[in-house]
């Protein structure tokens, strides 16, 4: 039992920043039906660009956590910069020529030439990112938990929270809303859907940058990180269902938890299997996801 | 024509071995080839049904690793391999495209990147069955030695080594070219038009029996097979396989060999084949990659200069690529260690092919070359006036004497709006039912609920003594129902009479085999089909224009089109949503004429209206909607005169002025 609830605590964790990752997905998805594929490499940047910054705020002599705290901003700019590079760079010339699938091959070259410069700037090597909260396991009942593992669900839920009431409550937000709803009409009543396309990207790619820096400390970082958590993502994302808000949160934890017990009962060998077959047998059963809606298309 | 290809590509073919004298470069024709196999049955899911794969390098690995296990556990060598990791491919293939392929979106691609990554940890975690990490050793099998024939045989090579490369050689290009052959046939056999439709119109081809849903999986399937063939095929070429020979790298390279060789083409695959065969080597030697990036860049300025001048493309559109090439080879001058940036400039590539060449080199050469003719006449006259091919047939009856289609309170809700709201109506046997309203009033609704578009919320609809309710739109339409679009649905890059074609969909028996074998009842069964078409297009009134792209049809003539497209579903019930609108006068009277000719021929019609005069001239019944209520039903003359039906449409103050 003592196992089984250290297992579920651990699995927590993983199973946000998952989430944050599958929000970024839905966020583009909404507001034009595309979704970036290099959406692994963008937390990467976003993990590194905060290693650097951060290794140079220790450097002046800042602590690591007040260092930690400035170099957040830094990488959220960052994020959202990367992420309208993406944009403009992959998504928007197919959106032009309505290519349906010139964006999934832009997005992962974009990818792939994201993870190569990283390589070429930061070696390929695991990198240790230092951590912001002490790294003594807390024991909470039996149950060890680091505080980082606490701060990264903290910090999940904050960042969708804002993007929540950024989107219901600002006129901006209203905007990203109504072009999810219907971007042609959106158009016609005076929004510039491109900018909210782009507005999206950056807001996407934020959030990933964000969830890298969240789980750097956890994990290692490194050129080559991204790719496997971008994968994880796209299950979570289609397990929870592309237009969910709730869909991502419970399906990273439903993931996430399934993984740290198929890595402990089974063979951590064996630890990516089950995101493929829990992605295959919810598209079988429920095709829109656990918390999805089936679209009704107009004829 | 295609002759005169086909015998330059086995001439080709044969001679190849003698030409190409380097083991090393006969490899790589090798590699080419099985790689052709993969990217032509790429093409087929990518190039014609607009799914994206990226799981075909771990499809390919799964042929490899079935020919690994058999051969190491079981003693099986190349020949028995081929049909069972064909078998176990597809099989595979089945079990990603059966649920991805259930909703729309990029969920085939984000499956299958999935199962790329899951592919390659299983091999290496389960080491008893496919030695994990390690890999696996293979012998290239001698099939025939032709040392005992070296007199009559002078002029080949006998050692061997260089005697197994050359057969391994002529088996790799035998395998191409029946791929090619078959893919051919496929392709323009009933599953070649139905993935050309459903990519033109999804909704009319799920209407006429075609699912979309189904046809994707079938698509895929083939294409998983064929990774199978090249798995089998990559494996004893390679001599050594390993987990890492399949990673997701090599998927992309796929796609990027399938759009920068040119979709839906034979040619545009292969090409593509061989330049990412021949990638590793570019990349790998900085003074010929300086060399093809400055052919490329001068290519570029050259055509792109011609363009302008000719007056073919506006200097902005064409500055744009112009510039990045030369400015590609500018980074290729600069660039000093080519390794370090080598997945970078591959980036580089697919974003440039993606943007700046999307139909392909085929695409581009044949844009440039040749405005391509027009589609041939295919339409063989002797075939036209057989007598079983009637324009008209119908597949299901009412049960003796009662209704053929009855709904029972239908309620279909969306959201908080009831577009139905327990509607019920009958159309008898052989009747033309008019169903009118004003705009917004449901009809449209009840079309798309008797056809499977939309599941009712509620209520019940029988159609000749089965419950049809919440089926979907394929099952429906083979049982009997067929429909027109009030929006033309048409398939408009395919000609009219393979729009006709892929109505009759249906009547075709024959499957991959029978096609890909073109045996004579496959040949049969397609010469009977064509003549049935034009039967109908003649019925119509469209023969002259069968060989036309439904897209170029004026658009009287589209709607005709649909109608001839529904009859040859042999439907028992055909709903015809708005026929007349947008139709000339002349046109008109041509359409009142077609559609009393269909119930003459025994067929029901629901008739969806707003030209009163075709209404009234043409219905037996008339039901009235209004807000997703029926406020009228009756002969035309009596619903005319009802004041509810006149107050719908005109106000309350018309009605009591005609009371």
């Amino acid at each position: 039992m003592q196992i089984l609830l250290q297992l579920i605590v651990s699995g927590l964790s993983v199973g946000m920043v998952y989430g944050v990752i599958a929000f970024g997905y839905q966020l583009t998805f909404a507001t034009s039906r595309t979704l970036n594929f290099g959406q692994g490499e963008a937390l990467m940047l976003g993990s590194l660009v905060g290693l650097t910054t951060l290794n140079f705020l220790i450097g002046q002599a800042i602590g690591t956590f007040w260092g930690y705290m400035l170099m957040l901003p830094v990488v959220l700019v960052f994020g959202a910069i990367q992420g309208s590079v993406v944009e403009w760079l992959g998504v928007r010339p197919a959106l032009r020529v309505k290519s349906e699938s010139g964006w999934i091959m832009a997005t992962i070259a974009l990818g792939i030439i994201f993870r190569n410069l990283a390589e070429n700037v930061w070696g390929r090597d695991a990198l240790k990112f230092p951590s912001p909260l002490p790294e003594a396991s807390l024991n909470l009942g039996g149950v060890r938990i680091q505080p980082m593992e606490i701060a990264i669900v903290v910090g999940a839920v904050v960042l969708m929270a804002a993007v929540e009431v950024f989107n219901r409550y600002s006129i901006y937000g209203k905007a990203v809303v109504a072009t999810s709803n219907d971007r042609e009409a959106a158009g016609l009543m005076g929004i510039d859907t491109r900018r909210v396309v782009t507005f999206s990207y950056a807001l996407s790619s934020m959030s990933a940058a964000f969830a890298g820096v969240l789980v750097a400390p956890v994990t290692l970082t490194g050129a080559n990180m991204g790719a496997v958590l971008g994968l994880k993502a796209f299950a979570v994302a289609i397990i929870g269902g592309l237009s969910s808000g709730v869909g991502v949160v419970v399906g990273g934890l439903i993931l996430g938890i399934t993984e740290t017990l198929t890595g402990y009962y089974i063979s951590t060998g064996y630890k990516d299997v089950p995101g493929l077959v829990l992605l295959l047998v919810v598209l079988s059963v429920r095709p829109a996801g656990l918390f999805g809606r089936t679209a009704i298309k107009k004829v | 024509m295609s002759r005169i290809v086909w015998l330059a590509a086995i001439v080709a073919v044969l001679v190849a071995p003698y030409a190409v004298t380097s083991p090393y470069y006969l490899h790589l024709l090798v590699t080419i080839a099985i790689f052709s196999i993969v990217t032509l049955g790429l093409d087929v899911v990518f190039g014609y049904t607009g799914e994206v794969s990226l799981g075909h390098a771990a499809l390919l690995g799964i042929g490899s690793y079935t020919a690994a296990v058999l051969s190491m556990h079981f003693g099986l060598g190349l020949w028995p391999a081929i049909p069972i990791a064909i078998t176990v491919t597809a099989g595979f293939g089945a079990l990603l495209a059966l649920p991805a392929l259930r909703v729309t979106g990029p969920y085939l691609a984000m499956v299958t990147l999935a199962f790329g990554t899951i592919v390659q940890i299983l091999i290496n975690e389960m080491t008893d069955l496919t030695n994990g990490p390690l890999g696996v050793k293979f012998v290239t099998p001698l099939f025939f030695d032709w040392r005992p024939y070296a007199k009559m045989l002078p002029f080949l090579d006998m050692s061997m080594k260089r005697m197994k490369e050359m057969q391994y050689f002529y088996l790799a290009a035998v395998a191409l070219l029946l791929t090619i052959l078959v893919i051919n046939r496929v392709l323009a056999s009933r599953y070649g038009r139905a993935f050309e439709a459903l990519r033109d119109s999804p909704i009319a081809c799920d209407c006429m029996g075609v699912s979309v849903y189904k046809h994707k999986v079938i698509a895929f399937v083939l294409s998983a097979a064929f990774c199978g063939l090249a798995g089998v095929l990559f494996a004893y070429s390679e001599q050594y396989v390993a987990p890492n020979n399949f990673t997701f790298e090599l998927s992309v390279q796929f796609l990027l060999a399938v759009t920068m060789g040119g979709r839906k083409s034979r040619l545009g695959p292969i090409l593509g084949a061989a330049i990412i065969v021949y990638l590793p080597n570019l990349l790998a030697d900085i003074a010929l990659f300086r060399i093809v990036a400055g052919g490329i860049a001068a290519v570029a300025l050259i055509g792109g200069t011609i363009s302008i001048v000719r007056e073919r493309e506006s200097w902005r559109r064409i500055a744009a690529p112009v510039a990045l090439c030369i400015a590609f080879f500018a980074f290729a001058l600069a660039l000093q260690k080519i390794t370090d940036f080598k997945l970078a400039i591959f980036g580089v590539m697919i974003l440039f092919v993606v943007y700046y060449l999307p139909d392909g080199i085929v695409g581009f050469l044949q844009r440039l070359v040749v405005r391509r003719a027009g589609a041939k006449i295919l339409a063989d006259p002797a075939l036209a006036s057989r007598p079983e091919a009637e324009p008209i047939a119908i597949r299901a009856r009412a049960e003796g004497g009662a209704a053929l289609l009855s709904v029972d309170e239908v309620v279909m809700r969306f959201g908080g709006l009831k577009a139905l709201d327990g509607v019920s109506l009958s159309v008898a046997p052989g009747s033309i039912h008019g169903l009118i309203g004003p705009n917004g009033s449901g009809k449209s609704t009840m079309m798309n609920v008797l056809t499977g578009v939309y599941a009712p919320t509620d209520g019940r609809v029988r159609f000749a003594g089965a419950d049809i309710a919440g089926h979907k739109s394929p099952e429906i339409a083979l049982a009997g129902i067929a429909r027109t679009f009030q929006n033309v649905q048409l398939f408009g890059e395919l000609s009219v009479l393979e729009n006709v074609l892929v109505g009759l969909h249906h009547s075709y028996r024959s499957g991959f085999f029978a096609i890909g074998a073109r045996l004579p009842s496959a040949k049969r069964e397609e010469a009977l089909a064509r003549a049935r078409a034009m039967n109908i297009l003649e019925f119509v009134g469209l023969k002259a224009l069968a060989a036309e792209e439904a897209r170029n049809l004026p658009y009287g003539k589209q709607r005709l089109l649909e109608i001839g497209r529904a009859l040859a579903l042999d439907p028992a019930l055909l709903l015809l949503d708005e026929p007349a609108a947008g139709l000339t006068a002349p046109d008109i009277t041509e359409l009142i004429a077609i559609i009393r000719k269909i119930r003459d021929a025994g067929l029901s019609v629901i008739l969806i209206e707003h030209h009163m005069d075709v209404v009234m001239s043409l219905c037996d019944a008339v039901t009235v909607l209004d807000f997703g209520q029926k406020i009228a039903e009756g002969r035309p003359e009596a619903v005319q005169r009802d004041p509810r039906v006149i107050e719908a449409y005109l106000g309350s103050g018309a009605a009591a002025h005609a009371a």
